[in-house]
């Protein structure tokens, strides 16, 4: 009994992220097509979302990650899982706070690496699959980003630099439309899927499902449900943060980054490897930058980008350990993850409540 | 060991379909532009059957550009 209402706290806890997930990410995946002037921001918003909810359904190669290859299944329980989730969510709302960049699809493997070592030790992690699927492509994906959109920004400035400026604008604006689609399919996909995999990790802690099972079809249409009530809620609040913040783009720039972020992410999907999504489209926005002009990138904000790749793994690592100590205070029941929600949704509201006060956060943190 | 522990294989996979997709798909869109472009000038050139040629070459570009992005999700749907 008490399994059980672990359990339904941890897929609430789950779905509640990736809702913040999608919120926090509105700007990302929109931001390009509306600074450059290809879509209004309602509209943008609007289909954002809608593919947000269909890219969730496209793959299963992140959850099964997820789910499988970055913590041992066999020794996990729905409290290790529930206390791994409130140490993603506490980061991202400390970085929220105070203005700190964070990627929250880092935290949230970080969280429950640390609440599985906690629990268990360091036996409770699958190295091979910690590193290869999720450290090294973490690394690897945005500076790939940064490559392919520089390289693909030249190549088009040499295609089309003779003709009409004009005609050259529109074409790349109309062609955002395809390209910010890509981009928020790519984002749906691989973001969702982190959501399914912590609850179809949580299923088969609590027994619910076999080892090796896949997300089931309920999992799955909750996560995207989530992710585009999310994205949608964003608004466009956050928007310049993205957009205007590291270049200030022209259509083509625009092009050429979202198609290099959705490459980049849909094909690390395609093998399984959980992105911070955030990291990867900023990596084409400065390499379309980069390209044209290399004092146009605001290189702070790789800066910065660095920092939190460093910082949010370890951190989010140590929330989840504390928090599993925490509930283990309690003993094994329910009560402690109980105590510490209560505990978590008063800090969230202390903190809503305190930033209301003193105006908007600095910047989002992303995925 | 580190073979095994960094995904070699998956990686130089995602790593050339990045660079593919990404590269290619936006020079493919560029030649699209491209093609329009010549057409509009060549046509008011009065030179129809260079104007032609440019829309045709452009209209292939964006089919391609089509057929990449159509290609892309039917390989993801397909694991």
């Amino acid at each position: 009994m008490s399994s059980d209402v672990i359990l339904l706290l941890v897929i609430a806890t789950a779905l509640a992220f990736d809702f913040t997930n999608g919120f926090h990410d509105t700007a990302n995946v929109v931001a390009t097509s509306i600074s450059t002037g290809a879509a209004r921001p309602q509209v943008a918003i609007g289909f954002a979302s809608l593919l947000n909810f269909v890219g969730a359904f496209i793959s299963i190669s992140v959850a099964a990650t997820v789910a499988k290859d970055v913590v041992d299944a066999e020794v996990i329980t729905p409290t290790i899982v529930f206390a791994g989730l409130i140490g993603a969510i506490a980061w991202n709302l400390i970085t929220w706070y105070f203005g700190l960049p964070s990627s929250s699809s880092h935290a949230l493997i970080g969280g429950v690496v640390g609440s599985a070592v906690a629990a268990v030790g360091f036996d409770a992690v699958l190295a091979e699959g910690l590193v290869g699927k999720v450290l090294i492509p973490a690394v690897v994906a945005p500076i790939l980003a940064f490559g392919v959109a520089g390289f693909a920004i030249g190549l088009s400035y040499r295609v089309v630099g003779k003709q009409r400026p004009g005609i050259v604008s529109r074409g790349y604006r109309y062609g955002q439309i395809v390209s910010g689609g890509l981009l928020a399919l790519a984002h749906g996909t691989n973001d969702a899927q982190k959501t399914m995999g912590i609850i179809t990790l949580a299923l088969i802690a609590n027994g619910t499902l076999g080892a090796e099972a896949d997300p089931p079809f309920w999992v799955i249409a909750s996560s995207a449900t989530a992710i585009a009530l999310g994205t949608y809620s964003g608004g466009w609040r956050i928007i310049k943060t993205t957009g205007t913040r590291i270049i200030k783009m022209d259509a083509a720039q625009g092009f050429s980054a979202q198609g290099a972020g959705a490459a980049v992410i849909l094909a690390s999907t395609h093998f399984g490897f959980p992105l911070s999504t955030t990291h990867v489209i900023n990596g084409g926005v400065m390499g379309s930058g980069a390209a044209k002009r290399l004092s146009a990138v605001r290189w702070g904000v790789a800066g910065n980008i660095m920092v939190a790749w460093l910082l949010t793994l370890p951190a989010a690592a140590a929330i989840g350990a504390l928090t599993y100590g925490f509930t283990r205070i309690f003993g094994t029941g329910a009560l402690g993850p109980i105590l510490v929600t209560m505990m978590a949704l008063s800090l969230i509201a202390a903190a809503f409540a305190r930033r209301a006060q003193s105006g908007a956060p600095v910047e989002a943190t992303g995925t | 060991m580190i073979a095994t522990i960094v995904h070699t294989d998956e990686l130089l996979q995602t790593v050339a379909a990045s660079l593919i997709a990404g590269i290619g798909v936006t020079f493919l869109f560029s030649v699209g532009i491209w093609g329009a472009g010549q057409f509009t000038e060549l046509s008011r050139a009065n030179r129809p059957v260079a104007a032609s040629a440019a829309a045709v070459i452009g209209v292939l570009g964006l089919l391609c550009v089509a057929a990449a992005v159509i290609t892309g999700i039917v390989v993801m749907t397909h694991k």
